[in-house]
């Protein structure tokens, strides 16, 4: 049987068959779960190959699938990534109600992005979308916060995004008569100006919404907060990445078929919108006083530096870009892990209230301080990387202001980091989190997979450079060099990363082994209020530490942009458009007679035009 | 036996008349009497569209007068489609309705008697090949259909029955004086003849023969501004009347207006007047479902603007465009059917039938629920559910013939649907429950109902091709009009006849 | 002026009854409040629709369209037969409007009944 295929039925039929075993045991509803995934997973990596090619013929459609080198990067990071959430699933959903349900939309939406992936012509990836799509929409309802209100938006931005891939694939179909996505790479270059600007548009918006970009990113801080945090570790960290895929196949494979003018502007927009994007949700996310939300808007601004690279488009920015976005999956995937653990352990993410978990859950602060430091950009986890060929890839290209645009958020970044960090684990211990245990081992262990696998790539960035760059030259960005652990940069010089991040191991071992020793033998455990502050002993009540009004000052700094959120906007124009209906429907007036009287008029109004209306 | 068309009309209407008299010999035949009928209408249907893939259109002639002297049936593969998908759909009412309110045997008996009408009339519309023959079965169809909707004394039925009276009444007039004029002008009432003749007639008194023949059926399909009878209608019908409006009387309706146009007249306009009153209508009924508060009301206007994308669909008149309006009619019934069996039972027991009352229905009532769901994912066309294929073919068609701007607001109103739709999905589902709401047990017959539905769109979704032949084919009989004409008159000079699309 | 031309005069008097008949339903209907009258408005369109009917198969000193022997002389002797067909088609028109006009008047009763009003402008529950 095809492999393809094959990937698809399990992860089909175990969301059914989850649903179903719900009914013996909810236990064993993300177990099943859990194992399609998995057993999908190792499909993928052990049998599906590139010359495989599934077609079928639907109605009057050929779905044809295939997988290649592209496909196949963001293949593997959805199978890794969903099969370490659903693990960490078992555990963490464990007691929930309706987790046939649950569990059901999950390999759904595992299925519909490996489905995108394979998809070769679009009406079977605008299928798989739209699957990804509802499936996602009743995750985030399901835990009903807001009486479904933030699910809708999302479905509405979603639809937006969707339909406007529609129009532009049927428009797409009405210039060249095929829906296959090689065909429109290569017939591109053919079509009129106008044409190519509206395609173009088009498709750009619907991966536009998916990866958050900037006037379209209002669904995602409540969507990723508000859903289950299994979930969200593969909705922020996968499904998002969706949204990349679709940008990597538009802006680097089929404009560079183009006229140069409208798709050049398209270029320049859509890096500022990303810019912008980034920075503002980092703003955001620093002020923020929930973990989940902190992360959610963390993950839009990541998301901006990863469409901000593509949309670039040289091939160090490209190489960047598709980097990040491996390692965002992963770190963010784990910290949304790590957030999840705690909430299931104390019941809240709120940091203001959190603290001093370090002691109590050990294993959850050193995934979380590894994908911290991995999203910060610091050496020598994988973010460093990533973040440095962008900031390359930035000034090579002569984009000086975005380049600013990107150190401001990234440096603003380190604010909301330290905050998660802080605010979480160190800090003052509070008296109700004092029988707050280390959670259970199967979701210590995704969390740690995912830690390591930053550590491994971190050190060894050239084990990703190798499919990256063949992913690209399938792309048509032809060859694109690489090294192990070699960055070179746009003058020449070459920077050995491998020196950089030996040094620094070997520096942060040498503390280690400094303080160990040093301190050996007269360590004492000290709880936070076990100190003298002049002479007062403090009370068990008294606050000694910065959890609230964390970053004051900063908030105050950066108020007047705050103050008028997109999203307000976007509510009084629903606002307004749904009073507009209101009156719109105040023809149905109620009377019969005036319902007649409509008809007579109508006839009238024909009769009167009918010269002009028929002939 | 010899199985034949005439069947479809002969045998319900035998049976609403017998009722009464079987209803003295045993309450129960009253009810079982319909399904036994309908079922045996599904075997005619069965043998009927087996013979006519094979063969080609059936034209039964009643009382050996031959056309265009009697009355004669035509069984196209067009017609067919639509008459066996009544049939099913009436099955499917039937079961849902066997035991839907647990009402005394008269009601019952008076129920299925008005039932059994409605289902002759909506078959004879579509296969009738005679003008008046036509207007009387629509009028056997809307005087049932008035009944049935003032059937509950306890709802303002019978004021939603008054107005839909009232503007069917017009609809009546307008129709029998276009029919009128039609017979001065060709001296014949049998449509094929008609199309024959059309091209001797002088334009402007085409034309108004048209415009009386658009607005009369326009009424009928529900076009805006001639639909306010129709949300008063559906919201205030008992719901199985509700499915049968939106699965056989629009449309009936519907394919009037599309054979007077596609088939009768030959004039330019018509088709462009499609799409433009399409879109109107569309986007007017969208926009007012999205403010409604009662569930089935909100139904209702969407179902007049599923009727609005028929027609554009119609209007753009391409063969892709007509296999997509007929496989959206098909959909349609199918989907909005589930949606109104099980959006019933969710609002049995709320006052007015309001949304705001359905918070947390979803682990009330979880089958029922997840019906619902099922048809709202549907309808707004996501896939891979039936809704999607129809909504596909219908915007390939219009993108071919250059109209983005018509896609384009199909697919802005499609997000207006999914809103309001998917508030109720998320209300049923996510809302806190209201306490001492009381749940109504769904009947077994019902039951069995919504579930074949939902299995109709879970295939239909996930394997097209069991639909798509017949409906092929329908679209192919639906365009060739110089066919239709031969079939029925085998010696006509056909050479006179365009085909302006 | 040889003879006045009774035809023409009884035909022009005839359409224009049938079409005054019409407009004057269309006035009841449209105009007046009250639910009857209305449903009158509806009868009396009906009445002018079959009048046109009949008249439009009238044919000048044509005789009654009955296949009987007698009929069959008339027509040999060279008057026409009036077309049967409109005359059919007034046969169930008429039949029509009186099923309509009976379930028009049943739900005019249980209106008023319901509301305590024959008013139609203050029958309004079911609105927008």
């Amino acid at each position: 049987m095809n492999s393809l295929l094959l990937i698809i039925l399990i992860l089909l039929g175990g969301a059914i068959l989850a649903y179903l075993s719900k009914r013996i045991s909810p236990m064993l509803s993300s177990i099943v779960s859990f194992l399609a995934i998995t057993s999908a997973a190792l499909v993928f990596f052990f049998l599906a190959n590139d010359q495989e090619i599934v077609k079928i013929s639907l109605g009057d459609f050929v779905l044809e699938w295939g997988l290649n080198a592209y496909s196949w990067i963001f293949g593997a990071m959805v199978m890794v990534m969903a099969t370490l959430a659903s693990l960490f699933s078992i555990f963490y959903m464990k007691g929930k109600d309706r987790l046939g349900y649950f569990n059901l939309n999950f390999d759904l939406s595992v299925m519909a992005m490996m489905g995108i992936l394979f998809s070769l012509d679009w009406v079977s990836f605008f299928i798989f979308w739209e699957i990804m799509t509802w499936s996602s929409f009743l995750i985030i309802v399901y835990n009903g916060i807001s009486e479904g209100k933030i699910g809708i938006k999302y479905m509405i931005f979603s639809a937006i995004g969707g339909y406007a891939m529609l129009l532009a694939l049927v428009v797409t179909r009405s210039q060249i008569h095929s829906f296959l996505i090689t065909d429109l790479i290569h017939s591109f270059a053919g079509f009129s100006g106008n044409m190519q600007a509206l395609l173009g548009l088009l498709f750009l918006t619907a991966f536009g919404v998916k990866s958050a970009v900037m006037p379209l990113h209002v669904w995602a801080p409540r969507a990723y907060a508000d859903s289950p945090m299994s979930y969200t570790a593969i909705f922020s960290g996968l499904l998002s990445k969706m949204g990349i895929f679709g940008f990597g196949i538009m802006l680097i494979a089929v404009f560079s078929h183009s006229v140069d003018g409208t798709i050049f502007v398209y270029r320049e927009v859509l890096a500022w919108l990303a810019a912008i994007t980034s920075v503002i949700a980092t703003f955001y996310a620093v002020i923020q006083t929930d973990a989940k939300r902190l992360l959610a808007y963390s993950s839009i601004a990541q998301l901006g530096y990863i469409v901000m690279g593509l949309a670039i488009g040289t091939k160090l920015a490209v190489m960047a870009a598709l980097f990040l976005a491996i390692m965002h999956a992963i770190y963010k995937g784990t910290l949304f892990m790590v957030v999840g653990a705690v909430e299931r352990q104390t019941g809240i993410t709120d940091m203001t209230r959190l603290g001093a978990l370090i002691r109590k859950m050990p294993w959850t602060f050193f995934a979380a301080l590894l994908s911290i430091i991995a999203l910060a950009g610091i050496p020598p986890l994988g973010g460093f990387v990533g973040k440095w060929m962008l900031y390359e890839s930035l000034i090579t290209s002569d984009h000086y202001f975005l380049i600013i645009l990107a150190f401001l958020s990234s440096t603003a970044a380190f604010l909301y980091s330290f905050r998660f960090l802080f605010g979480i684990f160190l800090g003052q211990e509070e008296k109700e989190f004092e029988n707050v245990k280390e959670v259970p081992f199967t979701m210590v262990l995704p969390m740690l997979i995912g830690s390591l696998l930053l550590v491994v790539f971190g050190t060894f960035p050239g084990l990703l450079f190798k499919p990256l760059a063949s992913a690209m030259s399938f792309l048509g960005m032809g060859d694109v060099s690489w090294n192990m652990s070699m960055l070179s940069n746009g003058w020449g010089d070459h920077v050995d990363t491998l020196d950089v991040i030996n040094s620094v191991v070997i520096i942060f071992v040498l503390v280690a082994i400094f303080l160990g020793l040093k301190n050996r033998k007269r360590t004492r455990y000290v709880s936070t209020k076990d100190i003298h502050t002049s002479g007062e002993i403090p009370t068990e009540n008294e606050n000694l530490t910065y959890a609230v009004d964390f970053y004051k000052p900063f908030e105050r700094a950066i108020a007047p942009v705050m103050k008028r959120k997109m999203d307000f906007y976007y509510n009084k124009f629903g606002e307004g458009l749904e009073t507009f209906f209101d009156f719109l429907r105040r023809v149905y007036t109620g009377n019969g007679q005036t319902y007649a009287f409509y008809v007579i008029v109508f006839l009238v109004i024909l009769i009167v035009f009918s010269q002009q209306i028929f002939f | 036996m010899v199985i034949s068309p005439v069947h479809y009309i002969a045998v319900p209407l035998l049976a609403a008349f017998l009722m009464p008299l079987l209803a003295k010999i045993h309450r129960e035949l009253t009810r079982i009497v319909p399904g036994l009928v309908i079922l045996y209408l599904g075997y005619v249907s069965v043998v009927l569209m087996n013979q006519v893939m094979a063969h080609g259109t059936i034209v039964e002639v009643i009382a050996g007068w031959n056309a265009p002297w009697g009355i004669n049936l035509v069984y196209s593969p067009f017609t067919g489609f639509l008459a066996s998908m009544m049939t099913a759909m009436a099955f499917v009412i039937w079961l849902y309705s066997y035991r839907f309110k647990k009402v005394d045997s008269q009601p019952a008996l008076k129920y299925f008697i008005l039932f059994m009408m409605l289902v002759t009339g909506t078959i004879g519309i579509v296969l009738t090949g005679d003008i008046f023959n036509f207007f009387v079965f629509l009028e056997i169809t809307a005087i049932s259909s008035y009944s049935l909707t003032a059937f509950y004394r306890d709802r303002d039925g019978a004021e939603a029955a008054f107005k839909y009276l009232l503007i069917g009444s017009f609809a009546s007039a307008f129709i029998l004086i276009a029919i009128l004029l039609l017979y001065t002008q060709v001296g014949t009432l049998n449509m094929a003849q008609i199309a024959v003749r059309m091209h001797d007639v002088p334009t402007h008194m085409k034309i108004t023969i048209l415009i009386l023949f658009l607005v009369g059926l326009g009424i009928e399909a529900e076009m805006f501004p001639l639909n306010g009878w129709a949300p008063d209608a559906y919201s205030q019908a008992p719901s199985p009347v509700g499915v049968t409006f939106a699965a056989l009387v629009v449309k009936a309706g519907v394919y009037g207006l599309i054979r007077i146009i596609f088939t009768l007249f030959d004039v330019h306009g018509a088709y462009e007047y499609l799409i433009v009153m399409g879109a109107i209508t569309l986007v007017m009924a969208e926009l007012a479902a999205i403010r409604q508060k009662s569930l089935k009301r909100m139904l209702a206007y969407s179902s007049i603007g599923q009727m609005g994308v028929v027609m554009i669909a119609f209007g753009i008149g391409t063969n892709e465009a007509v296999f997509g309006a007929i496989f959206l009619m098909f959909n349609h019934a199918v989907i909005k059917g589930l949606l109104f069996m099980s959006g019933s039972y969710l609002v049995y027991n709320t006052p007015n039938k309001e949304i705001q009352y359905l918070s947390g229905y979803g682990m009330k009532m979880p089958l029922i629920s997840l019906f619902f769901s099922l048809g709202a994912l549907a309808i707004v066309g996501l896939p891979p559910f039936a809704g999607f294929w129809s909504k596909l073919y219908i915007l390939i068609a219009a993108a071919d013939n250059q109209m983005i701007g018509l896609i384009a607001l199909i697919l802005g109103v499609s997000i207006v649907e999914i809103v309001y739709y998917f508030r109720v999905v998320g209300r049923l589902y996510f809302g806190k429950p209201s306490k001492g709401s009381i749940m109504q047990k769904p009947t077994y017959g019902g039951v069995i109902a919504m579930s074949l539905l939902a299995i109709v769109i879970l295939v239909v979704g996930f394997y097209p091709d069991v639909i798509t032949p017949y409906i092929h084919n329908a679209a192919d009989a639906l365009l060739d009009k110089a066919q239709y004409i031969h079939s029925v008159l085998p010696n006509a000079d056909l050479s006179q006849i365009q085909n302006l699309k | 002026m040889d003879t006045i031309d009774y035809y023409q005069i009884m035909s022009i008097g005839v359409y224009g009854s049938a079409i005054g008949l019409i407009l004057i339903g269309l006035y009841a209907v449209l105009m007046k409040k009250h639910l009857t009258k209305i449903v009158i408005g509806l009868s009396i369109i009906d009445a002018g629709i079959n009048l046109l009917f009949i008249a439009i198969g009238y044919i000048s000193n044509g005789t009654a369209p009955i296949y009987s022997s007698q009929g069959i002389d008339l027509v040999k002797t060279g008057t026409p037969m009036v077309d049967p067909v409109p005359q059919a088609l007034v046969l169930t028109a008429i039949v029509i409007g009186f099923g309509v006009t009976a379930v028009a008047l049943s739900l005019v009763i249980r209106l008023y009944r319901h509301h305590n009003t024959a008013r139609i402008d203050q029958i309004k529950s079911l609105k927008w």
